[in-house]
């Protein structure tokens, strides 16, 4: 018993022609029953898009890491937690998650001299047990969760769109602390699926945000019957660097598969 | 492990929508008129050669004096190049205001079905002066522009009234007088903007093509 988990990206065919990096980034990080998991889509209009997604992830995923590796030090743990905890206390965590992000930024920024606005960038970091999924978001990007004893796919929050197509918030926006979103998720989570904007088109009936079922159920099942996903993903690249995506998308995308068996 | 690729969700293309607003007042009529006619073909050409560009973009064209629909909005593909008669007045101000009533009717119908949208534009092209009061005209400009409602953009064809026509545009974008009759060139980087409006990324900030068909006016 435990979580697997897979992340994968792939360039999006625009960066590609304009000699871009991706600037997607996904990654996770397994203990036994908790899974802490993060995404980022890179500003397209930051000079170090791409180094702002890896390190907000990266970041993002240490410092939840950090909270429960404090409680195993006093012989605690978050997925001893079997009741969620509340709301209040995720905005507690997911604010210092934020401030964290925006150190490390800050520091990175003040090396390389520039602002920190040059790693522009979305972020989605969750934590999950078998009894719960607390999570955030900041800007565009999916959350999608099933849970053990339900068949739909729910979206945890709908795409923090502006009214335009190309438009979002991001960590270091001005905004970002009052369009931090987070929620709190009591219902036995089985499969979890993180993405960045890249892959809405094709996974979302975008009217109204409906999760298409055929699509996470395909993810699901790849999950379930790959024993190792981070070996076996040639399933997810080809579906990642496929022209039926591509054709729908000229963005970079992210997928973070999260199963709990 | 599954096979092939999951099914995926088909949405409606997002949509890229352009009012152009041409002046068919009577002294546009001659030669003036039937280039900007061509012009507006060159452009439908123009899209059409990218398949994501005649996808989204969306026109829709206003022709005053009179004020008149002359095409509500349909895909570049659907287009037919208007014959225009230049014959009339130059009722800009309320030309305008018809524009962004039409494009706020647009955003309704793309909000309904669940369609996103780029930043629509109004592109007006003139070569004369009001002959209707235009500064409550001048004013939505200013506040649409100001909150992102649109992007305006004013061409300014040989006669046209410059000094009105700064007034009535943002001036972060002020009027750009027309080469001579050059409205190829004009609708050729119109529909090279357009597909990159309609490609554009996440927060980007839109670069457009370099104007060379006229001189920027500040």
């Amino acid at each position: 018993m435990g979580w697997k988990a897979v992340a994968r990206s792939a360039i999006g065919t625009g960066h590609q022609k304009q000699g871009l990096p991706c600037q997607d980034y996904g990654g996770d990080r397994i203990f036994n029953h908790l899974l802490i998991g993060a995404v980022a889509d890179g500003a397209g209009s930051a000079q170090y898009a791409d180094l702002g997604a890896k390190l907000a992830v990266t970041t993002a995923i240490a410092h939840l890491a950090s909270t429960e590796i404090w409680l195993r030090q006093r012989q605690r743990s978050w997925q001893k937690l079997q009741q969620p905890f509340s709301q209040r206390q995720a905005e507690r965590l997911f604010v210092s998650t934020l401030k964290r992000v925006l150190y490390v930024f800050r520091q990175q920024a003040d090396r390389g001299g520039y602002t920190i606005s040059e790693l522009a960038c979305t972020l989605i970091a969750f934590m999950v047990t078998p009894y719960w999924i607390a999570a955030m978001q900041i800007g565009d990007g999916s959350i999608v969760v099933r849970s053990q004893f339900r068949k739909e796919y729910q979206l945890l929050f709908k795409p923090d769109k502006g009214e335009y197509f190309n438009q979002t918030t991001f960590v270091t926006s001005s905004n970002a602390f009052a369009d931090l979103r987070v929620q709190v998720l009591a219902q036995q989570p089985k499969f979890i699926c993180a993405a960045t904007d890249g892959i809405e088109r094709v996974a979302f009936r975008l009217q109204d945000w409906t999760p298409g079922q055929p699509f996470f159920k395909w993810l699901e099942e790849y999950m379930q019957e790959t024993e190792n996903p981070q070996t076996e993903d040639e399933c997810l690249i080809r579906l990642l660097e496929s022209q039926e995506l591509n054709r729908q998308t000229d963005d970079d995308k992210t997928l973070l598969l999260c199963l709990y068996n | 492990m599954p096979v092939g690729l999951p099914e995926f969700v088909e949405n409606p293309e997002n949509r890229c929508p352009v009012v152009l607003l041409l002046d068919t007042s009577s002294s546009m009529s001659g030669q003036p008129i039937q280039e900007l006619c061509r012009g507006v073909g060159v452009f439908k050409e123009d899209v059409l050669r990218d398949t994501k560009a005649s996808l989204s973009v969306e026109v829709a064209i206003v022709s005053f004096g009179p004020v008149e629909l002359i095409q509500d909005f349909v895909t570049v593909d659907q287009l037919t190049p208007p014959k225009l008669e230049a014959d009339g007045y130059t009722p800009m101000g309320e030309a305008v205001e018809y524009a962004i009533d039409l494009l706020d009717g647009r955003k309704e119908v793309y909000k309904t079905n669940g369609i996103q949208y780029y930043r629509p534009w109004i592109f007006l092209i003139t070569d004369g002066a009001p002959t209707d009061v235009w500064q409550n005209a001048a004013q939505r400009i200013r506040e649409g522009e100001a909150e992102g409602k649109f992007a305006f953009f004013a061409v300014a064809v040989e006669g046209a009234d410059l000094a009105t026509l700064k007034q009535l545009v943002p001036l972060e974008r002020p009027p750009v007088l027309l080469n001579g009759l050059d409205f190829q060139s004009l609708f050729v980087w119109l529909s090279a903007s357009m597909k990159r409006v309609s490609s554009g990324k996440v927060g980007e900030v839109l670069a457009l093509p370099p104007v060379g068909w006229g001189q920027i006016t500040t």
